[in-house]
């Protein structure tokens, strides 16, 4: 199998820029996720890679199977791209049988009655469902239309899969499982696959490889762990995770190391900015590398601590100075008072 | 074959039908005789004589007068009731809902006929009065009685756009007035229907509209004092010279079309506005009921008042009529019931026919046209092309044109093009001529069905690689299925109740019960007519109970 690639991609639906100039690579066996804030673009891109939509710029090609190219003023249409699509809400045919339905592609490609039949039930054996292959879609649960629509997808084994927020239409406990299946599923498998989601975990527990868009431009891409622990941008580092933000005044800025003043007080931390000395600036860090100490120190501020929360695991606590609030984690419960905030300099990113 | 083919021949087609008859008409009306006498020549002597005809301009303003004055009357007495029945707790209004649309479905001669057999001079009602007071205190000869009568037959239209707006109104408005000391009448008024003035104003241009497509009220009711309208004008010209007057006709035809037209365009304008209006409230309000407490059997009865006028008093009168010899001052009930006017149904073979033609034409005359609309739906599914528009305003084109009007278009369009005249003398000609006169209704309730179709069903089925064809055949037509059969019944009924359209194709193999009416009516054989009015009734009863049994909508 070859690699997917996006070159360059801009989409207009009526007068709105969705898509401003994408490109992405999706090298076989590779499992990509595109994540974003809802508008961001990402369920666009997924549906013009499907060809449902209609790029004026850029291309789109599978190895040198050209499925789409401005230039060249090549489109291929949708159905013969042979991409299997996963939809947000499943898309399944009421009208038809789970078998049917999974059925349709390999009819369509004029596999014989017998091959099908063996085909299908493979494929709904492997997602768990062999048993239910008579049964209407109104007649299964979410989790089971979800392993259907997946089937029917899979089973006529695209070069790519498609999957639109596939886990968004189930219920919290049941998400988490079906994450872990659909990765394993994934693996198993041997798939290559584009998975759009709006959740970082979700995005982070199941690709490769994370594209953020932000407004129908890619904000970074990479490696989960290299998306959560170095963001590049501010919209990265805002995005992932949950985050503290300082606002302070830039004093020192030099060799990828940058000081900010804040109350007064120095605060060093990872240069992400061209902003001149003293001009704003702005601090992320992730609430978990927040630390409260008793006594002061370098990188810590003095703050007010009120009343801590019982999150179960863990407490959480919401510690302000004048119009700063700063959020951080605490295995037992702090008095209420003062306390001393460090923000270890190799967590603090500033933009 | 490919998707572009099937669009470029479906639209060639529709526009062929739509098109045909109109440049006909207008081809035809500017000739100087009828367009197959050799004599004939291009003028405007036609516009110079019908314009110059005191008649026509008489027969003009009438139209307007009972145009305006029908809307006068239904659009409050439309509004209100939709009022009562979807904002209030007026009693028994499931079983009401089904009973208030029969004017729509019920052919307007046999409601004509029903009126001159029932409060006619010698009517049922009449004579009864006439025994209790001494004199009859309405005269349904009168251009009044022929305003109010269009009137409260229109209220049903009025009624089903102002209850659509108005069930996407939140209820906390009215509650609001409720609580202020306003008495129900007063939230009507000041509260509830102001606020869906856009879907009422559209009713208003709607029903002046249809003022100018009334044919059998004025017919029946108009001509024993010479009240004409434009339509029963065009009727009457006919005759008027002896000779087949073609050319004057047409002239007709293009004035009423320079009505309808402009008004079919400006109810499009409304109904979007209307439509936005009602969108932008979403759904999941609070619509609870707003109690009528005393006023409760007040209002009842005004609607069961209504219904006794509007529907009770025409069927009931046609039916007894239908069962008598004769009716008259001082006549028994008991010494004239009879039944031979039924069997001697069978001894008209023309009539026999129609009866047949009928059902045919409504069963499988409809399902064909269904299949057509929905050919035509289809075609403009998901196609993302200014052609649509086209599709939109060719639909809308029939529209314009009455029932009387298309029919007599189609007739020159069999008459004009060689190879089609054999079929002039068959049903084909009815069913073409049905067929297109209510395509903007068939294509609105088969579009309506299609919209319930999510594109990702469609999208779904591209991905899985079948073409847009293949998409259509295996996804989305079997998904419309029940709504098309839905549009069915819907279609049946209006073909079976139809009648303006059949006039000028009527001959012995296209009769059909509508047109038989009417000219059985000219002829005077009212026992005949009351008798084949039932049948009609019956057929149209039995639709509409299979519809509502089913759960169907009755309105697109």
């Amino acid at each position: 199998m070859a690699e997917l690639t996006v070159k360059d991609v801009a989409l207009r639906l009526g007068d709105n820029e969705i898509l401003k100039g994408v490109s992405v690579a999706v090298p076989a066996g590779q499992v990509v996720a595109l994540l974003g804030p809802s508008g961001s673009g990402k369920t666009t891109l997924l549906r013009a890679i499907a060809g449902l939509e209609t790029p004026y710029r850029g291309s789109i090609a599978i190895g040198d199977r050209v499925f789409f190219d401005a230039a060249r003023g090549i489109e291929l249409p949708a159905e013969q791209r042979g991409l299997g699509l996963v939809f947000q809400s499943y898309a399944l045919w009421p009208h038809r049988t789970v078998f049917d339905n999974v059925a349709y592609g390999l009819k369509l490609r004029g596999v014989s009655a017998a091959e099908i039949k063996t085909r299908v039930e493979k494929t709904l054996s492997q997602i768990g469902l062999g048993h239910l292959a008579a049964r209407y879609p109104h007649q299964l649960s979410g989790g089971q239309q979800q392993r259907v629509a997946i089937a029917r997808a899979l089973v006529y084994e695209p070069p790519v899969i498609l999957l639109d927020e596939p886990l968004s239409n189930l219920d919290a406990k049941l998400r988490e499982e079906a994450r872990a299946w659909l990765r394993t599923l994934i693996v198993t498998l041997g798939l290559s696959a584009i998975h759009v989601t709006h959740d970082q975990v979700e995005a982070m527990a199941i690709a490769d490889r994370i594209v953020l868009l932000d407004a129908g431009v890619i904000a970074q891409e990479g490696s989960p762990t290299r998306l959560y622990n170095e963001p590049t941008t501010q919209f990265a580092a805002e995005f992932m995770g949950s985050n503290n933000r300082l606002e302070g005044k830039l004093v020192e800025n030099s060799d990828g190391r940058v000081t900010i003043e804040l109350f007064g007080e120095r605060l060093s931390g990872i240069s992400r900015t061209k902003t001149a000395i003293g001009e704003k600036a702005i601090g992320i860090v992730r609430i978990e590398r927040v630390r409260c100490a008793t006594s002061p120190g370098p990188n810590r501020l003095k703050m007010e601590l009120k009343a801590p929360m019982y999150l179960g695991e863990r407490w959480e606590l919401v510690l302000t100075r004048e119009s700063v609030t700063v959020r951080a984690y605490a295995s037992a419960p702090l008095e209420p008072g003062e306390h001393y905030v460090e923000f270890p300099p190799e967590a603090l990113w500033v933009f | 074959m490919p998707i572009a083919v099937y669009r470029l021949l479906v639209l060639g087609l529709t526009t062929l039908a739509v098109a045909a008859p109109l440049s006909l008409v207008v081809y035809q009306s500017f000739l100087t005789a009828p367009f197959f006498d050799p004599s004939a020549k291009f003028g405007v002597l036609a516009y110079s004589f019908v314009f110059n005809d005191a008649d026509f301009w008489q027969a003009f303003w009438t139209t307007i007068a009972i145009a305006g004055g029908m809307t006068a009357v239904a659009v409050p007495l439309g509004a209100l009731l939709a009022f009562l029945m979807v904002r209030t707790d007026v009693p028994g209004r499931e079983y009401l809902e089904p009973l208030i649309l029969i004017p729509i479905f019920v052919s307007a001669v046999v409601i004509a006929f029903g009126y001159v057999v029932a409060i006619g001079p010698v009517g049922i009602f009449s004579t009864l009065a006439n025994d209790l007071l001494g004199f009859v205190p309405w005269n349904l000869y009168s251009l009044l009685a022929l305003i109010l009568i269009a009137g409260l037959t229109h209220v049903p239209h009025v009624y089903l756009y102002s209850a659509a707006a108005l069930r996407g109104l939140s209820s906390d408005l009215e509650e609001a007035a409720r609580v202020s000391g306003a008495n129900p009448f007063r939230v009507a008024v000041n509260v509830s229907l102001p606020m869906i003035l856009p879907a009422i104003l559209f009713a208003g241009v709607l029903v002046f509209f249809l003022g100018f497509e009334l044919f059998g009220l004025p017919l029946v009711l108009g001509d024993p004092q010479d009240v004409l309208v434009l339509s029963t004008y065009l009727y009457k010209l006919t005759n008027k010279l002896g000779v087949p007057s073609y050319q004057l006709m047409a002239v007709v035809v293009v004035a009423i079309i320079a009505v309808t037209a402009p008004l079919v365009f400006l109810q499009r304008l409304l109904l979007r506005q209307a439509q936005r209006y009602v969108s932008v409230r979403g759904k999941g309000l609070k619509t609870l009921p707003l109690r009528l407490h005393g006023w409760r059997w007040f209002a009842f009865g005004a609607i069961v008042l209504w219904l006794f006028v509007t529907v009770v008093v025409p069927l009931f009168g046609i039916t007894l009529r239908s069962f008598v010899v004769t009716w008259g001052q001082g006549v028994k009930l008991l010494d004239v019931l009879t039944l031979d006017h039924y069997r001697e149904l069978a001894d008209y073979p023309n009539v026999i026919r129609g009866i047949i033609n009928t059902l045919g034409i409504g069963v499988i005359g409809g399902a064909i046209a269904v299949m057509c609309y929905t050919a035509i739906a289809l075609a403009v599914h998901r196609w993302n092309s200014g052609w649509t528009r086209l599709v939109d305003y060719l639909v809308m084109v029939p529209r314009a044109m009455p029932g009387l009007v298309a029919g007599l278009a189609l007739l020159w369009v069999f008459l004009f093009v060689p190879f089609l005249s054999p079929l002039k003398s068959t049903m084909v000609s009815i069913w073409l001529a049905y067929t297109i006169v209510w395509l903007a209704y068939g294509m609105r309730l088969v579009s309506g069905t299609l919209l319930q179709v999510a594109p990702e069903l469609e999208e779904a089925a591209r991905t899985a690689g079948a073409n847009d064809l293949r998409v259509k055949r295996d996804v989305t037509v079997p998904l419309i299925k029940y709504g098309m059969l839905a549009s069915w019944l819907l279609v049946f009924l209006i073909f079976v109740r139809e009648y303006s359209t059949g006039i000028y194709l009527l001959g012995p193999g296209t009769e059909v019960i509508g047109s038989l009416l009417v000219s059985l009516w000219g002829t005077g054989a009212v026992d005949l007519v009351s008798a084949l009015s039932v049948v009609n009734v019956l057929m149209i009863g039995v639709g509409l109970a299979v519809a509502v049994r089913l759960g169907v909508r009755l309105h697109g």
